[in-house]
């Protein structure tokens, strides 16, 4: 049997998804045996080839992160996400409750650190959504590992069912929302 | 309630049995099956609002909520279908969906049962659009937070705050899934008619409202719980303490929806943190004039050779001793051996011992049969009253849960309430009847009232000598209407309660009792039922052990004073000048303080938390505290230092 192929992509998220990755300890080994990581922070290749598992991180805050998203969903056969925002929207859904121009504002001109700020606008960087989403709001998703971050060992869970052919839930004792 | 008729059911397949009146849900759980539910609590009315709890029962077209359907012989019941199954983990993604419930930066985090649901449904993500909602968090009271972000609309607060506390605070706003919770007429909590007791906090699932003293410091599963029962007022409510590394992460009500158990802002809040500045070591006033840290040896000498000093000198009686009756009865014993056997003076008092001395001298103008305290009410006897009078106090200032207690009675058997106080008082606001008599004529008040209600109810002993109306009108300022219409009102009863409280016990007015005591027994087919609001959490155990009964005590002038303060935070009374001319004063006390500012040695003591021991309330029921922390190493127990200095005598 081959090596399974991985994808990942990290949207709107703070690495703290990815950092609970590499923290499976000597699982990684085995992982690296049963899979073959194309596009990655640890490989750097930009394209998404056809993979069987897709994995995100993050939610859905801008239209490049939405065009991600749905690019490793067509380009994948099982999709699954990590952490809370991804799953629901997370740290990165606290913005929501403000319209986009104000997050814009605070963050380019009202920000205490920022001197003759000015939103950006050009044609060539992302633009912001007016809400952050979570991911299966824009694509359907198969395997949700919620957790701000997930702990290694619910990852390690997950990725291990899914090598055995199985599409994991973890179970009521694994689960944290925080 | 026993003898309603019992019932036989299947639920899943299984016979159970039941009485007749229960709900579904509450045979399931007498029963040990577990039915899931969020805006259920035991002790609250049933509203079934977030149809958890839904369950299958044959004959029915729907699912329907097993909290408010009634259960009935030969119903079959199912509670755990794959069907209701999915239908609650739909109503939780419904709930999920509907506000912002983001666990990562929430309080209640780990202490959720909207996140236990959540994780018992294995709900990793949401079906569901999010709507969202930009909602509001109301931070302006004191000790606690409303985040509607996280408010599932349970409606526990609403009825924790109504049925139990009585003080209806918390209602709903609006409609739909537009609906908030609202203080009053939508003020912010701090500015509403809430009494910050903290039991809508307590009550609620989530961490829509949660504690400023509490948050982020701990959850249940990290620390430890001790029961034990609160020292603060003399009610003695139940409570259970989160401990982590010995420091208090919060303070619940053991049995919230029951008696003693909702609690109120000391008891809850302030108990948990405050900024004095605790004692930790023994401190000798230098000879520049500064409390100086000195080892215990030193201090005890210091304090064991001037005992002797004046008692050589002026004698025993030049030494008075001044104890708080927060401390336990065990530490008020050995202090009472201490200054009375082993130093020999008879001088001694506890901060509130001038209002024992007036109710006992009331009771014994009242009636000559030598009784004692013993002839006060329980406290639940204000729930079967039928009219509650409530003489020169503000309970739901100095001790709220008995003030709750009046108010429940009031909101849920109507019971009529006369609030009679010299002092402003906004418990009157509350009340049916408000009398506020000139300063110092209640006795008058009082004596009109006696003649008014032994009219009606043609009771009277020859012994009683009333106020005509017309003279108390003149002495009290009060219109005749209003004093006919408490008369009225008082005759109307059968089973009235007179409360009376610190306006009362610091009037140094025996009469005044005694005019209580008659008025009471007049009013009260059955016989008396007079309740008194001690100031302190072992007023009663204090008094009772003789601490109080020295006869004279505001005319001594001690040359030294031995003041056992502790936690106290006493600071009226006449032992206050008292203590302030003595010489030479030692005080044993947890807290720098105005007392600790001019004493001339101090010794630390233990903080209620540090303390075990037996606790009188103040309808002398005896309690027990439990230790619930460690002292730091430099603080010894009250006993132990009373002993050691007995020893060095």
């Amino acid at each position: 049997m081959g090596k399974v192929k991985l994808a990942t992509s990290w949207l709107d998220a703070c690495a703290g998804c990815e950092m609970s990755l590499l923290d499976v300890d000597e699982f990684v080994i085995d992982l690296a045996q049963a899979v073959e990581f194309t596009r990655s922070p640890i490989t750097d290749i930009k394209e998404f080839p056809e993979v069987d598992v897709g994995l995100i991180t993050g939610a859905i805050g801008m239209n490049e992160q939405e065009e991600e998203a749905k690019e490793l969903r067509a380009k994948c056969k099982i999709l699954i996400v990590l952490g809370d925002c991804a799953c629901f929207g997370g740290i990165c859904a606290m913005r929501n409750a403000f319209p986009k121009e104000a997050v814009l504002r605070r963050a380019y001109i009202e920000c205490e650190s920022v001197k003759d700020g000015k939103i950006p606008s050009s044609p060539e960087i992302p633009v912001l959504l007016e809400k952050a989403l979570p991911v299966n709001a824009v694509v359907k998703v198969d395997c949700f590992v919620p957790g701000c971050p997930p702990r290694a060992k619910d990852i390690k869970y997950a990725l291990s069912e899914l090598l055995q052919g199985r599409i994991p839930v973890l179970p009521s004792d694994m689960m944290r929302f925080d | 309630m026993s003898d309603r008729k019992e019932i036989t059911l299947t639920v899943n397949g299984n016979q159970v049995k039941g009485k007749e009146g229960d709900t579904v849900l509450q045979l399931c759980r007498a029963n040990n099956i577990y039915v899931p539910t969020l805006c259920f609590m035991e002790g609250l009315s049933n509203v079934g609002a977030c149809r958890l709890c839904v369950v299958e029962i044959d004959g029915e077209r729907r699912i329907n909520p097993s909290c408010t359907y009634p259960a009935r012989d030969g119903l079959v019941v199912r509670t755990h279908t794959p069907n209701l199954e999915k239908y609650r983990r739909l109503i939780l993604e419904l709930m999920f969906t509907e506000r912002n419930h983001f666990c990562f930066f929430c309080a209640a985090s780990g202490d959720c049962e909207l996140q236990a649901q959540a994780y018992r449904y294995q709900m990793d993500h949401a079906r569901y659009p999010y709507t969202f909602p930009a909602l509001p968090t109301d931070t302006l009271n004191d000790f606690m937070v409303i985040d509607h972000n996280r408010c599932i609309l349970c409606g526990r607060c609403v009825r924790v705050c109504g049925e139990v506390v009585g003080n209806h605070t918390l209602d709903f706003s609006r409609r739909g899934w537009r609906t908030l919770i609202a203080a009053d007429l939508n003020q912010p909590l701090g500015e509403s008619s809430c009494i910050s007791c903290g039991a809508c906090l307590q009550a609620c699932p989530t961490g829509a409202i949660f504690s400023k003293v509490s948050a982020y410091r701990g959850r249940t599963s990290e620390g430890k719980v001790i029961h034990s029962i609160c020292s603060l007022c003399g009610i003695g409510c139940e409570i259970d303490v989160l401990v982590k590394d010995n420091n208090i992460v919060r303070i619940d009500g053991a049995n919230l929806a029951g008696l003693k158990g909702q609690l109120c802002l000391m008891g809850r809040f302030q108990q948990v943190y405050n900024e004095n500045q605790r004692i930790i070591t023994p401190l000798i006033r230098n000879k520049k004039g500064d409390l100086e840290p000195a080892s215990w040896e030193d201090a005890m000498k210091l304090i064991t050779g001037k005992i002797k000093d004046y008692k050589a000198y002026y004698g025993a009686s030049s030494i008075a001793g001044f104890a708080s009756s927060l401390c336990p009865s065990e530490t008020l014993e050995a202090f009472v051996k201490f200054m009375r056997n082993t130093i020999g003076t008879s001088f001694i008092d506890t901060f509130d011992g001038s209002g024992y001395r007036a109710v006992i001298q009331g009771i014994s103008t009242f009636s000559k049969n030598g009784k004692g305290l013993e002839i006060e009410s329980p406290l639940e006897s204000i729930m079967d009253a039928d009219c509650v009078m409530v003489v020169g106090s503000n309970p739901l200032e100095t001790h709220p849960v008995a003030g709750s207690y009046i108010l429940r009675a009031k909101t849920q058997k109507k019971v009529n309430v006369i609030v009679v106080d010299s002092r402003p008082n906004t418990f009157g606001f509350r009340s049916d009847i408000y009398l506020r008599p000139d300063n110092g004529s209640e006795a008058a008040l009082l004596g009109a009232l006696e003649g008014l209600v032994a009219k009606k109810t043609k009771s009277t002993e020859k012994s009683m000598r009333f106020i005509s109306l017309g003279r108390a009108v003149e002495k009290t300022g009060l219109d005749k209407d209003a004093i006919q219409k408490a008369a009225a009102m008082l005759s109307r009863a059968k089973n009235p309660v007179i409360v009376y409280g610190d306006g009362v016990l610091s009037a140094n007015n025996p009469k005044l009792i005694a005019r209580l005591l008659d008025l009471a027994k007049l009013a009260n087919h059955d016989g008396l039922k007079v309740i008194s609001l001690k100031p302190r959490g072992n007023s009663r155990g204090a008094w009772e052990l003789g601490l109080a009964n020295q006869d004279g005590m505001a005319k001594i002038k001690p040359k030294m004073a031995y003041v056992l303060f502790s936690d106290d935070t006493f600071e009226t009374g006449d032992w206050v000048d008292q203590v302030g001319q003595a010489e030479f004063l030692v005080a044993q006390a947890s807290y720098r303080s105005q007392l600790t500012d001019c004493a001339d040695v101090v010794l630390p003591s233990p903080i209620w938390a540090e303390r075990k021991g037996k606790y009188v309330s103040l309808d002398g029921k005896v309690g027990h505290s439990q230790k619930v922390l460690e002292p730091s190493s430099g603080i010894k127990d009250d006993v132990e230092i009373i002993t050691k200095l007995a020893k060095g005598i």
